[in-house]
């Protein structure tokens, strides 16, 4: 049996392996090193070694800016003096400036250059290079053609002649080293962590027991992981994908912060930014923020409704299985330099257009399996709180974290399948030629915004009305108190979880919608920040009624509160369908929804780590390393996103490679300012980059030799505070009568047990007992 | 079993990934995927396999009950089920909605005829039902006919399957006997469904002896992929887009085409059409309800072949139930598919 697993280990790593190598391999070809070949127009299949080029009068390295006169040669081959044609060549630099001097030759680009008809009856050919000003590693590829001349007028027989092909290169006044392919930096930052990750995991069962580390016993222990449906367990490893996915769109974000900090720069290509933007959305609200939802939810939502697991186990892991791979899809093709360069929205009819990279494609199926896993997701979570609430807990006793999980799945659940819809359109025109966005028959690439922002929308709620459980439940506990208005809140809530779905169209307002539609949605949009208002006022009038204790969760909860208010009031901005035709993809919308993603979903994530991670690992993390990641954090949070808002006003435009500063009134530059601002903004983004590192510190120092948690380390009043931390396996609570087992509502300390309302007796009246049903049968 | 259960998840989500990058010249590779995904549903299968059968395990079998409200002692999986319809629910809206847009945004290809605003030779963009070619005649619509009555009457079938397997008061043999007769008659309907698909996709049918006469002089009926329903057909040319076919005859007076013939000033021939969306939407739409009844039938057969050895007793039956559930849903969603892509 253990032989059987491991081989099935093996072969499950060997088709990630091939998986991750074959995109890679197919697109190399007329990938990266394309360039310099595509311009040999060469006879013959394969190089001759007796044919030899040269390339003669190039220094040994360049002085800048002068001009170099170069003669290019060749001996050898069938080429004859006398033959009707004797040869060609084709001439490739990697900067400077490529020009000619007489008929033989032409110039195609600044970069290549080669002969011409006239050109056709020598051997050797002149032209000149002028270097360039800066320090450059430089490439020349010289391809040559010997003819035999039995071409009888153009372009005629080349058989029997042979080619050849040399390479020089060399440096400036001073060696400099060569710019690594931002891509490799990539491929590294994210194997080097990686490797983190199995050494860490490697070191946690070596934590366990010292002297039982070896094969035998850990295969069985990781088969236990890769197996497991205890919600629990399930929740940490959805916990340790968002993390770690987290830390990989943090690493793009650095790397298009680099190539964004200085006007003009060439970090990037604009090929490769838009790579690299489309992924950093792509992983960080799909990869990172939705496992990280479903974390908490994994481990709380049972554990606060006073269940033993979720209602269907099975399906809870394979929706986090089908997330991996999803991933790896997802992934597909970028270190090729053909990753998907749509942007997250991945807009038709640039989505499904050839100009795409083949990534796209892989992009759409990664996204098909991410809706596969939230749709089970979905059923999952739905049925749990609605079949397996505590006895005596009715709808309105659900703790407000569990509610605003229901209200995300809500949403999400509704509005997911119109994406996938949408993703299997995009996919299926993209992969076997259906018609739905090829505007030359008649599709409508508005149709796909349409279906996107029905679901994109919702989605961006989604992930921030967790956020929205999680600081309620923080704040009542660490005021002391029961939240203020618990009926409003989950009011709002729902009211939230309404609205998501009739305001998309705010996103659609400068593409050319119906101008009726743009008006609902104006006011449809501005109505969110009534139930939204309501809830930071009841936060608000929670904590005057209470009595703060600052807990690092606390902190976390009061920085959530600033930020989230000051985006949701630039958020205020958008609905005005003026303001939003003047804003539209600007920076002002980069940081209103990076002030809302940010300072919202992540902080709210933060106050929850810090809050529940006691009760899920039985150690409770350090206060003062705490109070260091906020602070850090925080402040570089705030000084990364706050400026955007002005670099936005001044006019600089998202989903560009790069930007120009001008002293004069130009039309697409930005005053001379916006580059200092630009820097200050990269080291902001820098600083906050690793303050989360304090966080993984504290994380891995606490979990070693951190003190051991009790039960209830902050006095909070709902179920999961009575079992044990960390929960036994199979979860089971203390009871007021002080035995263990499954709870009901009595047992918990806060609320009364009721009837259901008149909607729930009116609904339960539509149900037929299956136990019931069951014995009329018999 | 849970070393089996990773398996079949980490395979399946495996399988997907071949199955999607690759494209459709790699059929090996999208074969060994398949595969893959079939080995890891066997593996969940064999646990299931021995699960009530010969009354073995009959004190293990449990099903969870509800137990707040508003399903107070409903199963929990029941409950599941029913959200799981719900998302599969907005799946068809959307596509639905996808081809409502379609339909209503993009000129008729017979208004565009009539309106005689076209050249011949030059394809002109606009929307070509399906119904139009399928509903011209009764043998072209006999397929999907047949097939909406096979989807209801399976419908039926299925639910006698678990009334047979719900009876506690009938001899053991008697109830697997009807069980499996009963699941048996839904996968063949099922079976059914799928073959008359293809054939009115790609095959077609011949229509000898009388039902020549019948069918307008013709002996066969070409299938919708030998008419040049294709999704990319920018050329596209239907017998009734043909001036000479309508000459005098069964032509609107009131449209400009009708003008333009007694005029003399229309233009000949025939209309070419691009109805690459029409054909997209009709087949991905139906195609996903096709792949809906292509994995009802995966699960049927397996039911079917636990039912012939009586797997089936009343203390399980609810799986016949849940499969019945969607089944159900499967067939509504036919029954809203055909008036809309096959009658109007």
């Amino acid at each position: 049996m253990r032989i059987s697993r491991k081989k099935r280990l093996l072969i499950g790593l060997v088709l990630v392996i091939s998986m991750l190598a074959m995109p890679s391999a197919q697109s190399l070809p007329g990938g990266i090193s394309g360039v310099q070949e595509s311009g040999c127009n060469c006879h013959g299949a394969v190089p001759s070694d007796s044919v030899a080029g040269s390339i003669e009068g190039l220094p040994d390295s360049y002085n800048y800016s002068e001009v170099y006169n170069l003669t290019l040669s060749f001996e050898g081959g069938p080429s004859q003096p006398g033959n009707v044609n004797q040869g060609g060549f084709h001439l490739w630099a990697s900067e400077g400036e490529l020009s000619i001097l007489d008929a033989t030759t032409q110039l195609y680009n600044a970069n290549e250059v080669g002969h011409t008809e006239a050109g056709n009856d020598q051997t050797s050919w002149d032209v000149i290079w002028t270097a360039p000003a800066t320090d450059r590693n430089v490439e020349f590829v010289l391809h040559v053609n010997s003819v035999n001349g039995n071409a009888d007028g153009a372009g005629g027989g080349t058989s029997g002649d042979m080619w050849s092909k040399v390479s020089v290169s060399l440096g400036g006044p001073i060696e400099i080293l060569e710019a690594a392919d931002p891509f490799v930096v990539l491929g590294v930052l994210i194997l080097v962590t990686f490797s983190l990750l199995v050494i860490t995991l490697a070191y946690v069962f070596y934590r366990k027991d010292p002297d039982s580390f070896d094969w035998d016993n850990f295969s069985p222990w990781l088969a236990d992981w890769l197996t497991t449906t205890d919600h629990k367990k399930i929740g940490t490893l959805y916990f340790v994908a968002g993390l770690f996915f987290l830390g990989v769109g943090g690493i793009m974000a650095m790397i298009i912060r680099i190539q964004l900090s200085v006007p003009g720069n060439d970090f990037l290509t604009q090929d490769q930014y838009n790579q690299f933007f489309t992924l950093h959305g792509t992983t960080m609200i799909f990869l990172a923020a939705m496992p990280m939802i479903n974390g908490f939810a994994n481990w709380m939502i049972p554990l606060q409704l006073g269940a033993a697991d979720l209602a269907l186990p099975r399906i809870n892991a394979m929706s986090f299985w089908l997330q991996p791979f999803a991933a790896l899809l997802i992934f597909t093709g970028v270190f090729s330099g053909h990753g998907a360069d749509t942007g997250w929205t991945g807009y038709a009819p640039y989505s499904v257009s050839e100009a795409t990279h083949s990534g796209t494609t892989m992009w759409a199926a990664g996204q098909i399996l991410l809706v596969a896993s939230s749709t089970l997701t979905g059923i999952n979570f739905l049925t749990t709180m609605a079949v397996m609430r505590a006895p005596g807990m009715g709808w309105m006793q659900m703790p407000l974290f569990s509610w605003s999980i229901l209200v995300a799945n809500v949403m999400l659940f509704l509005s997911i399948p119109a994406f996938g819809v949408g993703l299997i359109q995009v996919y299926l025109d993209r992969v076997i030629g259906t018609a739905f966005y090829d505007i030359a028959a008649g599709g409508d690439p508005l149709l796909w915004s349409h279906l996107f922002w029905y679901f994109g929308h919702p989605e961006v709620y989604v992930v921030i009305v967790p956020s929205f459980g999680i600081i309620s439940e923080v704040i009542a506990t660490s005021s002391r108190r029961s939240v203020f208005g618990y009926r409003s809140m989950v009011y709002a809530l729902a009211g939230i979880g309404v609205v998501a779905f009739i305001v998309y169209g705010h996103h659609m307002f400068t593409s050319g919608m119906s101008p009726t539609l743009r008006f609902v949605t104006m006011l449809t949009t501005m109505l969110v920040a009534v139930p939204t208002g309501i809830k930071i006022f009841n936060w608000l009038m929670t904590m005057h009624g209470g009595s703060l204790v600052y807990r690092t969760h606390t902190l976390w909860a009061l920085g959530f509160l600033v930020t989230f208010t000051l985006g949701g009031i630039s958020g205020m901005f958008f609905p005005s369908i003026a303001m939003d035709t003047h804003l539209h993809e600007s920076y002002f919308v980069v940081a209103h929804f990076h002030y809302v993603l940010v300072g919202g979903t992540v902080f709210g994530f933060f106050a929850g780590i810090y809050y529940w991670w006691p009760k899920a690992t039985g150690k409770m993390l350090s206060e003062k390393l705490g109070v260091l990641h906020f602070l850090t954090a925080f402040v570089s949070y705030n000084a990364l996103f706050w400026p955007m808002h002005r670099l936005g006003v001044w006019g600089m435009t998202r989903r560009h490679h790069t930007y120009f500063v001008t002293t004069e009134e130009a039309l697409g530059s930005l005053p001379m300012e916006a580059a200092g601002w630009n820097m200050f903004i990269t080291v902001s983004g820098f600083i906050f980059f690793f303050s989360n590192f304090i966080l993984v510190f504290n994380m891995i120092v606490t979990s070693i030799r951190g003190q051991d948690a009790p039960d209830d380390p902050w006095g909070g009043w709902s179920f999961e505070w009575m079992t044990s931390s960390p929960p036994p396996a199979h979860t089971q609570y203390k009871l007021s009568d002080g035995t263990w087992g499954l709870p009901t509502l009595e047992d918990a300390n806060e609320h009364i047990a009721n009837e259901p309302g008149v909607m729930g007796r009116w609904f339960q009246r539509l149900m037929v007992s299956d136990e019931e049903s069951e014995g009329a049968s018999n | 079993m849970s070393a089996g259960f990773a398996a079949f998840l980490f395979t399946l989500a495996a399988a997907f990934e071949w199955g999607d990058f690759i494209g459709w010249t790699e059929v090996p590779l999208i074969l060994a995927s398949l595969g893959v995904v079939f080995f890891g549903l066997l593996i969940w299968w064999r646990q299931d396999w021995s699960y009530g059968v010969d009354g073995k395990d009959s004190k293990h079998l449990w099903e969870p009950k509800s137990a707040g409200s508003p399903f107070q002692n409903i199963d929990i999986r029941k409950v599941a089920l029913w959200m799981f319809l719900m998302s599969e629910m907005m799946v068809f809206t959307s596509l639905f909605s996808t081809y409502m847009r379609y339909r209503f945004g993009i000129p008729n290809c017979m208004t565009v005829f009539e309106s005689g605003e076209w050249v011949e030779g030059t394809a002109v963009t606009c929307f070509e039902p399906a119904a139009h070619l399928i509903a011209s005649s009764w043998f072209h619509i006999a397929p999907g006919a047949i097939n909406t009555f096979a989807l209801i009457i399976s419908s039926f079938t299925i639910v006698q399957a678990l009334r047979y397997a719900k009876m506690k008061d009938i001899e053991e043999d008697v109830r697997k006997r009807k069980v499996m007769r009963y699941l048996g008659t839904t996968w063949v309907l099922a079976i059914l469904f799928l073959t008359l698909k293809m054939i009115e996709w790609f095959i077609g049918f011949p229509t000898p002896g009388p039902l020549t006469d019948l069918n307008h002089g013709h002996s066969e009926i070409a299938s919708l992929y030998a008419e040049g329903y294709t999704i990319n057909a920018d050329s596209y040319q239907h017998y009734a887009y043909d001036t000479m076919y309508h000459d005098g005859k069964d032509i609107p007076k009131d449209s400009a085409l009708y003008t333009m013939l007694q005029e003399g000033t229309h233009p000949g021939g025939q209309m070419m059409a691009n109805i690459q969306v029409s054909a997209t939407t009709f087949y991905v739409t139906t195609g996903t309800h096709g792949a809906h009844v292509l994995g009802g039938i995966i699960g049927l057969t397996y039911m079917t072949l636990k039912a012939a050895r009586g797997g089936y007793t009343p203390d399980n039956a609810v799986s016949i139930e849940y499969f019945g559930l969607y089944w159900h849903f499967v067939d509504l969603v036919w029954v809203l598919v055909f008036p809309f892509f096959y009658l109007y």
